[in-house]
C-alpha cells in the first residue's frame, strides 16, 4: 500500500512505520499526532513534510524565534538551587536538571508539541515487532575536552541507567556498538515509544562520557557535548557555563551563562520583576503574579501534563466505597480552581492522567463536571453524609491555595475536611504510602488516606500509569485493579496506533470510573524572559536551551 | 590572666560536645528519612536506598553518633549529604560571606549607635535624647526581616537602587560589591542601631553620674579629658558586651536577613541544612558559629579588664 509515500525515507521502513503512514494517509491519525509519532520513529522532518505535501497537506509551520539576535553578551538566569549533587543518574530535581542539561544532551532532544528530535541520534528505527532499536549518532561531535563522542558513550550511559532509571526497560549489557557510529538496543518488551525514554523526556538519560562511573559529578569531571561548558559551580550562589565554540550545532550566540541560585521562587521572581536577571527557568502563577502582566517580559505558557493529584486509599479507610470517591470527584469545581490558582493557565482533568496534550489522548469521553446534588446523593448512599476527613498536602507552589478551595466545595457536599499542611521536606513520608501486602513494593509505611501530591510533566504517561494506578511505588491509592493493568499491559505492548488508542480510552475509562485519584487540572509550566531575549527553547522540564539564544540588537 | 583564658578554652570543648551532641539529637528527632530528603520525594527507592548506604544513615543511631562526636575532635566534619563535597568548602565560604555583611553592618552600626548614644546622655531627657531613644526602640522592635523586606521592596525592585540578589557575581570589584550588601547590611544595622545606642546611653548616664566624675570635674579637668578618660572608660563595658555578643550573631548569619536577599550566609547555610537533613554541614555551622560566640566574648570580657582594671582584678582573684 502507498509504496510510492515510502520513498525519500532515505532508509527502508519497517513495518511500524508503514502502518503510520497508512493510518495518515487513510485519515486515521491527525496531522499533529503524525509529526509526532513520525519523529519518535526516527523519521526525518524533511521526510514527514514530503508524506504531508504528497497529501495535500502544507507544512504551515514557521519559526518564530530568531529576530536578529546579536553575538555575544552574558545572559544573567535566575533557578532553583540544586538540591543534590550534579549527578546526571540520581539526579532528582529541577534544580540539578537544569545544570545537568546544559552541559550534557540526549539522544533525542525537543522537538515540536509532545514531539521528540535529533540530537545525539542523528536518526533511530525500530525492528518489526519494536523490541530492538537503532541509534544513528551525529558525527563530529565533540566532549568538551575535545575527545570524540562515540558510540561506546551512549553505550556505556545506557548500561549505567539499566542498573536504575531504566531499568524497566532495557539490562545492563543490552546496549551494543554495531559500529563508532551505531548503537543497538534490545529491549526487556517491545515498545512502540522507547525513543522517548532517551530523549528529554527522561531527564535522567543524558549521554554521559564511558569513564563515567555511578556518582561522578558535572562539578567533579566538567564536560559534556552541549553548547555551553562548565566553568564554575558553586551549590550555594550560582554557576558559570562559557560558550563552546565546537558545538555541533553550531557557535553559539551568547558569550557566557550565569545561573542564579535560590532555594524560593519569591526571590526569582523579584529578581526578575526588578530586572536583575535576564530569565527565570520556571515559576508557577502562585507567587508569579509579578511577572504575568509585566509588560517588559515575555512569559511563555508550556502546555504539559504536569499535575496535582488526589488520592483516596481504596483499601482502607473512608474512601473504600467507589461513590464516596465519585462524591469528592464530583464535589470538585475543576473550572474554579484552573481559574483561581491557575489564572487560567491550565487544562481541566477527568481523574485520568492521560492528558489533553497527549498523543492518542480520547477527546470523546465525557468531562466530569461538578454536581453538588448528586455528590450529596451518593455520600447519603454510602451511608457517609457529613463525613469527616483530613487532607494532607505538601507547601509546594499553588498546592495549599488548592487544599483550601477544595475544602470550601467539598463542604457544600457535607464533607467537613480538616486540612493538614506539612513542609515540603516531610511529606513524602505521608504519601510514599506502602503498607504491608504481597503485592506492593516494600518501601516505606505509614502512609495517609487523603491528600494533594504534584506530578511533573513526561513525555508519556508510563510513568503515572505505571508507578501510581498499577502496583508502583507511589500507588499512595493502593489501587489495584486487574482490569486497569491489564489495560496498561496492553497500552505498553501495542505496536501499532490503533491497539495503542483503544488501550488509552479503556485506561482512560477505568481511571474516571474507579477514582482511586481526582486530577483536576494539568498545569501549564511556566517561564519568562525580558523582551531583549530570544531563541530560549524551554521544555517545562527544567531545561533551558540556549545555544541559538542571544540578546537581539 | 593564663587560668583564666585556659580555664574558658576547656570550658568552650565541653560546650561544643554539648553542642553537637544537641544538634544530632535534634536533627535525628525530626522525622523523614535523610536520601529522600536529598533526593527529592519523587526519588525511586533504589536510589534512596543506595544514597542512604553512601551516606552511612542507615546505620545505628550510636555508631552515626560516634562518627559525629569523632569529626569534631578530628575538626573533619566529612561531605555535605546535599551536595557531597567537603563541609568545609561550604561553611568556610559562607562564614566568609557572613563575615564581609557583618563588617559593612558593624561599619555602618557602631560609630553612628555609639555617638549617638553619647549626645543622648549628654543631653538626657531634652527633645533630642527622647528622639534618638524613641527611635532606637522601634527599631530594634522591628523584626530585621521585615526591615529587609521593606528595604528590598522600595529600594531594590521599586527604584533600582541595590539588588535583589545579594551574592556579588563573580569578578565584582570591592566597590561593586558594596551595591550589592548595602541593603542587607543597612537591614542589619537598622536591627541594632538602636540596641547599642541605648547601652550607651545608659553607661554614659551612669558613669557621669558617678562619684569619680564629679571629682574628675571638681579637679578642673576639661569636658573632654573627663569623656576620655573617666566616663567613657568606665560607662563602654556594657556596649562592648553587646557588641561583642551581636559580632557572633552577626557573623552566625541572621537567617532572615539572610533568607530575604538570597544571600548564601553561615544562616541560610544552616536553615538549608535543617530543611534537608544535612547533619554535617548542620553540625559544622553550629559549631563554628558556638565557636565565633565564644571566642568573641572571651575578646570582650579581655577588652573590658583592658580598660577597667578593677575587672582584671576580681577576674584573677
Amino acid at each position: 500500500m502507498y509504496e510510492e509515500m515510502y520513498e525519500g525515507a532515505g532508509r527502508d521502513l519497517g513495518k511500524l512505520e508503514k502502518g503510520l503512514i497508512n493510518s495518515y494517509v487513510e485519515g486515521a491519525v491527525s496531522r499533529r499526532s503524525f509529526l509526532v509519532r513520525g519523529s519518535v520513529m526516527g523519521l526525518s522532518a524533511t521526510f514527514l513534510g514530503s508524506v504531508l505535501a504528497a497529501c495535500g497537506d502544507d507544512d504551515d509551520k514557521s519559526s518564530s524565534s530568531g529576530g536578529d539576535i546579536k553575538q555575544g553578551g552574558t545572559i544573567r538566569i535566575a533557578t532553583q538551587t540544586p538540591g543534590g549533587p550534579l549527578d546526571p543518574v540520581a539526579m532528582a530535581e529541577l534544580g540539578t536538571y537544569t545544570q545537568i542539561v546544559t552541559a550534557f544532551e540526549y539522544l533525542a532532544g525537543p522537538g515540536e508539541g509532545a514531539a521528540v528530535a535529533p540530537m545525539l541520534a542523528e536518526s533511530w528505527s525500530p525492528n518489526d515487532d519494536g523490541s530492538v532499536w537503532t541509534f544513528k549518532l551525529r558525527s563530529g561531535v565533540k566532549w568538551h575536552d575535545g575527545s570524540d563522542f562515540t558510540s561506546a558513550d551512549v553505550v556505556a550511559s545506557l548500561d549505567r541507567l539499566a542498573g536504575s532509571n531504566l531499568s524497566a526497560y532495557i539490562v545492563e549489557g543490552a546496549s551494543t556498538a554495531v559500529d563508532d557510529l551505531t548503537v543497538e538496543v534490545a529491549l526487556n518488551a517491545p515498545d512502540g515509544q522507547f525513543p522517548y525514554q532517551v530523549s528529554i523526556y527522561n531527564p535522567q538519560a543524558v549521554i554521559t562520557p564511558a569513564s563515567f562511573e555511578l556518582g561522578t559529578t558535572l562539578d567533579a569531571v566538567k564536560t559534556g557535548t552541549g553548547a555551553f561548558k562548565l566553568e564554575s559551580f558553586d551549590p550555594a550562589t550560582g554557576s558559570t557555563f562559557v560558550r563552546n565554540d565546537d558545538w555541533w550545532g553550531g557557535k553559539p550566540y551568547l558569550d557566557k551563562v550565569e545561573f542564579v541560585f535560590s532555594e524560593d521562587l519569591p526571590t526569582q521572581v523579584t529578581g526578575m520583576a526588578a530586572g536583575e536577571v535576564d530569565a527565570i527557568v520556571q515559576f508557577s502563577v502562585i507567587g508569579g503574579d509579578a511577572l504575568l502582566n509585566n509588560g517588559d517580559l515575555t512569559v511563555e505558557s508550556i502546555r504539559g501534563a504536569a499535575h496535582r493529584q488526589i488520592w483516596m486509599n481504596v483499601r482502607e479507610g473512608e474512601f473504600t466505597d467507589v461513590r464516596v470517591r465519585e462524591a469528592v470527584a464530583l464535589g470538585i469545581d475543576r473550572q474554579a480552581l484552573v481559574d483561581t490558582v491557575l489564572s487560567g493557565r491550565g487544562d481541566i482533568g477527568n481523574d485520568s492522567p492521560i492528558a489533553p496534550s497527549y498523543e492518542g489522548f480520547d477527546s470523546s469521553q465525557p468531562q466530569r463536571e461538578r454536581d453538588v446534588d448528586k455528590a450529596k446523593a451518593l455520600l447519603e448512599e454510602a451511608g457517609k453524609a457529613g463525613l469527616e476527613v483530613t487532607l494532607y498536602y505538601p507547601e509546594l507552589q499553588e498546592i495549599p491555595q488548592m487544599a483550601e478551595l477544595i475544602q470550601t466545595q467539598l463542604k457544600d457536599i457535607g464533607m467537613n475536611v480538616t486540612l493538614s499542611l506539612e513542609p515540603y521536606a516531610t511529606f513524602y513520608d505521608k504519601w510514599c504510602a506502602v503498607y504491608d501486602s504481597t503485592n506492593e513494593p516494600a518501601g516505606c509505611d505509614g502512609g495517609e488516606d487523603f491528600g494533594i501530591v504534584d506530578y511533573g510533566n513526561r513525555g508519556t504517561p508510563d510513568v503515572y500509569l505505571v508507578k501510581a494506578y498499577a502496583t508502583g511505588e507511589w500507588n499512595s491509592a493502593h489501587y489495584n485493579s486487574e482490569e486497569f493493568n491489564a489495560a496498561v499491559a496492553e497500552y505498553q505492548a501495542a505496536i501499532d496506533l490503533d491497539t495503542r488508542k483503544a488501550a488509552v480510552k479503556k485506561i482512560q475509562e477505568i481511571a474516571n470510573r474507579d477514582v482511586p485519584y481526582v486530577i483536576p487540572y494539568f498545569y501549564n509550566s511556566l517561564t519568562a524572559y525580558k523582551k531583549n531575549v530570544s531563541g530560549i527553547r524551554a521544555t517545562g522540564l527544567g531545561h533551558y536551551y540556549l545555544g541559538k539564544a542571544g540578546f537581539t540588537a | 590572666m593564663k587560668r583564666f583564658i585556659l580555664k574558658r578554652v576547656a570550658s568552650m570543648v565541653v560546650t561544643l560536645w554539648l553542642l553537637s551532641t544537641i544538634v544530632f539529637m535534634v536533627v535525628n528527632v525530626l522525622p523523614g528519612n535523610v536520601a529522600r530528603k536529598v533526593l527529592g520525594g519523587q526519588a525511586l527507592e533504589e536510589d534512596v536506598i543506595r544514597l542512604n548506604a553512601r551516606l552511612g544513615t542507615d546505620k545505628p543511631l550510636l555508631e552515626q553518633y560516634w562518627t559525629s562526636i569523632r569529626r569534631i575532635f578530628t575538626l573533619s566534619f566529612g561531605d555535605s549529604y546535599k551536595s557531597q563535597v567537603p563541609v568545609s568548602d561550604i561553611i568556610f565560604p559562607a562564614l566568609g560571606r557572613s563575615a564581609k555583611l557583618a563588617l559593612l553592618a558593624f561599619i555602618i552600626t557602631i560609630p553612628l549607635s555609639i555617638a549617638a548614644g553619647i549626645y543622648a546622655a549628654r543631653r538626657q531627657d531634652k527633645p533630642i535624647d527622647r528622639a534618638i531613644v524613641t527611635v532606637g526602640l522601634s527599631t530594634s522592635a522591628i523584626p530585621e526581616f521585615v526591615t529587609a523586606t521593606v528595604l528590598l521592596v522600595v529600594f531594590a525592585v521599586k527604584l533600582n537602587l541595590g539588588k535583589v540578589y545579594a551574592n556579588p557575581p563573580d569578578g565584582v570589584g570591592l566597590f561593586g560589591q558594596l551595591e550589592y550588601l548595602l541593603l542587607p547590611a543597612l537591614a542589619m544595622s537598622i536591627a541594632y542601631f538602636g540596641y547599642i545606642a541605648r547601652m550607651t546611653r545608659a553607661g554614659v548616664i551612669g558613669a557621669l553620674h558617678a562619684d569619680f566624675t564629679r571629682t574628675a570635674v571638681m579637679k578642673g579637668l576639661s569636658q573632654g579629658q573627663v569623656m576620655r578618660r573617666h566616663v567613657l572608660r568606665n560607662a563602654m563595658a556594657p556596649t562592648i558586651v553587646v557588641i561583642s555578643t551581636s559580632v557572633g550573631y552577626l557573623i552566625g548569619g541572621i537567617v532572615g536577613v539572610e533568607k530575604v536577599f538570597n544571600y548564601a550566609g553561615l544562616g541560610q547555610t544552616m536553615l538549608d541544612a535543617v530543611n534537608k537533613s544535612d547533619i554535617p554541614v548542620l553540625q559544622g555551622a553550629v559549631l563554628l558559629v558556638g565557636i565565633i560566640y565564644m571566642v568573641s566574648t572571651l575578646l570582650a570580657d579581655l577588652f573590658i579588664a583592658y580598660l577597667n582594671p578593677r575587672v582584671r582584678l576580681e577576674k584573677s582573684r
